[in-house]
C-alpha cells in the first residue's frame, strides 16, 4: 500500500483542476496576465513535484 | 479527446464563454470539481454511514452539518438535499395535494411544477401574468377567489417562482405569500433561479417551502437541489415510513417516505457541499452580477432593432431578448440562415446562443469575469456590424 502515491495522485489531479479553472476564467483567449502566469507556473511546479513522488513510489 | 469509447470529453467551459440560459449558475467551483474527482464512485458518501442509517445523519463527510447550514442559510427550520428542484416540488405536492385538489401556480411556472401537481392528482390553475410579465399579489388574490368559486374549497398549495425561467423577472413573492396566507394556503417558492446566486431569506419572504436547484444555481453536479421548510410543515413532508412487510415483518426505521430514504448518495451532495462556502459568499456580490447582465443587455440594445423583453434595467442575469428587428433580419438573407448568429459568436469564443435562434432567445451572464463580460458585449456588437446592422 502506498498512501504516499495515492495522495500524490489526488494532489496532482487537484492541482491540474486549478489549471483547468484558470483556463475557464480566461476563456476564450487564454491570454494570461502576469499574475495568472505566475499562478500557472507555481501550480505546474507543484504538479511536477507530485509526479516525481508518484514515480518514486511506483516506477523505481 | 475522448474520456470513454464513444464519449468526447466536454471542454465547453474551458474553450468558450458559455452564456447558455440554464447552465450558468450550475458550473462547478474548483472545490466541487475536486470533490467530484474524489467522490465519483456510486455510494461514495456511505463509508461512514452509521445509526440511524440516513444521509442527513452522516458526519463524515459532514453531511449532517451541511443540512443544518443549508436551513440556516435560507433562514428556514429544516432542509433536505433532493435530486433536483423538481423532486422538491414533487415531495411537497405528494404530501399536501390529494386527487382532484386545485393547485395554484403561475403563468410563468416551470413545467416541472405542473408535473408535480399532475403526479399528485391535482388540477393546476394559473395566476395570469400582467402586461409587464409579472405575477402580482392582486392577480394571485383574484385567482384564489376564482379557484375557491370553481372548486368550493381552498387550494392546498400555491407555487410561485421567485424569478421565472422565461423572462428572468423578480416577482413580488412576499406580497403573493401574504395574500395566500390570508386564505391559509401554504406557498412553495421555486428558487431555482435565486437560491445560490442571490440572497434568499425564506422567513423574510414568509415561505412555507423554499426549493433550490443545485445544478442550476448552486454550482453542483446534476441532479441536485434543496427543499427547505418550516417546523410547521417539516413533520408532514419529511414524515418517516410506517411500512411493514407482511411476510418478513421488516420495518425501515427513520427513512423518510417523500425522500425515498436517502437522496444524494455520492458526487452530487459532496459537490453541493464543496461549493457551499463559495456559493454562500457569491450571493453577497449579486449587484456585480446584475451590473454585468446590464452591460451585455446594453450592448445588445445598442444594435438597432433589438428589444429587451425582460425587466429593464436588469435585475437578474437571465435575460430574454427580441432580435427580430436585428439579427433575424440578417438571418433572412444569410447563407447560414438563423444559424449565423450562434456560428459567428462561436468563432469569437462564445457559446450558449441556441443554434438557429435569431428571433426571441435568452442568455445568462452569471459568473463571468469583467473581461469576459466585455468580450461578450463587444462580440454581439461586432457580429451585428459585420453583418451590416446599425449600432448606436
Amino acid at each position: 500500500m502506498s498512501k504516499r502515491a495515492v495522495d500524490a495522485v489526488f494532489q496532482a489531479l487537484f492541482l491540474l483542476s486549478d489549471i483547468r479553472f484558470l483556463l475557464r476564467e480566461t476563456a476564450p483567449q487564454h491570454d494570461l496576465d502576469e499574475a495568472e502566469q505566475k499562478r500557472a507556473a507555481a501550480t505546474l511546479e507543484k504538479v511536477k513535484r507530485q509526479i516525481a513522488v508518484i514515480e518514486e513510489e511506483l516506477v523505481r | 479527446m475522448r474520456c470513454a469509447v464513444d464519449i468526447e470529453a466536454r471542454d465547453v467551459e474551458e474553450m468558450y464563454i458559455n452564456i447558455d440560459p440554464i447552465q450558468a449558475g450550475g458550473r462547478l467551483t474548483p472545490e466541487a470539481m475536486k470533490a467530484a474527482i474524489s467522490f465519483g464512485d456510486g455510494y461514495s458518501v456511505c463509508d461512514n454511514c452509521r445509526n440511524p442509517p440516513r444521509l442527513d445523519y452522516i458526519k463524515n463527510p459532514p453531511i449532517a452539518q451541511y443540512h443544518a447550514d443549508l436551513a440556516a442559510w435560507l433562514n428556514m427550520d429544516t432542509a433536505r438535499v433532493v435530486p433536483g428542484a423538481r423532486r422538491g416540488f414533487q415531495a411537497v405536492a405528494s404530501t399536501l395535494v390529494s386527487k382532484g385538489d386545485p393547485v395554484i401556480l403561475t403563468a410563468l411556472a416551470h413545467y416541472t411544477e405542473f408535473m408535480a401537481i399532475e403526479a399528485a392528482g391535482g388540477i393546476p390553475r394559473e395566476i395570469p401574468k400582467d402586461e409587464k410579465n409579472h405575477i402580482t399579489p392582486d392577480a394571485a388574490a383574484e385567482k384564489i377567489e376564482a379557484v375557491i368559486r370553481e372548486f368550493s374549497r381552498t387550494p392546498p398549495l400555491l407555487f410561485v417562482d421567485h424569478v421565472d425561467y422565461q423572462f428572468g423577472n423578480v416577482h413580488d413573492v412576499a406580497g403573493i405569500i401574504k395574500v395566500a396566507h390570508q386564505y391559509d394556503i401554504p406557498v412553495l417558492v421555486n428558487g431555482a433561479y435565486t437560491v445560490g446566486i442571490m440572497p434568499v431569506d425564506g422567513k423574510a419572504l414568509g415561505a412555507d417551502f423554499v426549493v433550490g436547484s443545485g445544478h442550476k444555481s448552486m454550482a453542483a453536479p446534476a441532479p441536485s437541489g434543496v427543499l427547505a421548510t418550516t417546523n410547521e410543515h417539516a413533520a408532514r413532508v419529511f414524515r418517516m415510513t410506517q411500512a411493514k412487510g407482511d411476510v418478513t415483518g421488516r420495518t425501515f426505521g427513520m427513512k423518510e417516505v417523500e425522500m425515498m430514504g436517502c437522496t444524494l448518495m455520492g458526487v452530487t451532495v459532496v459537490g453541493m457541499m464543496a461549493s457551499f462556502p463559495h456559493v454562500r459568499e457569491r450571493v453577497q456580490h449579486w449587484e456585480t452580477e446584475v451590473a454585468h447582465s446590464q452591460a451585455v443587455t446594453d450592448a445588445l440594445l445598442s444594435i438597432e432593432g433589438t428589444k429587451v423583453l425582460s425587466d429593464y434595467p436588469r435585475k437578474h442575469t437571465l435575460t430574454r431578448i427580441d432580435t427580430r428587428g436585428s439579427f433575424d433580419m440578417v438571418a433572412q438573407r444569410h447563407k447560414k440562415r438563423g444559424f449565423f448568429l450562434a456560428s459567428d459568436m462561436k468563432k469569437r469564443g462564445i457559446t450558449g446562443v441556441i443554434p438557429g435562434s435569431t428571433k426571441v432567445w435568452k442568455y445568462n451572464t452569471f459568473g463571468l469575469t469583467e473581461k469576459q463580460i466585455r468580450h461578450v458585449g463587444e462580440s454581439f456588437v461586432g457580429v451585428a456590424q459585420d453583418n451590416g446592422l446599425n449600432t448606436v
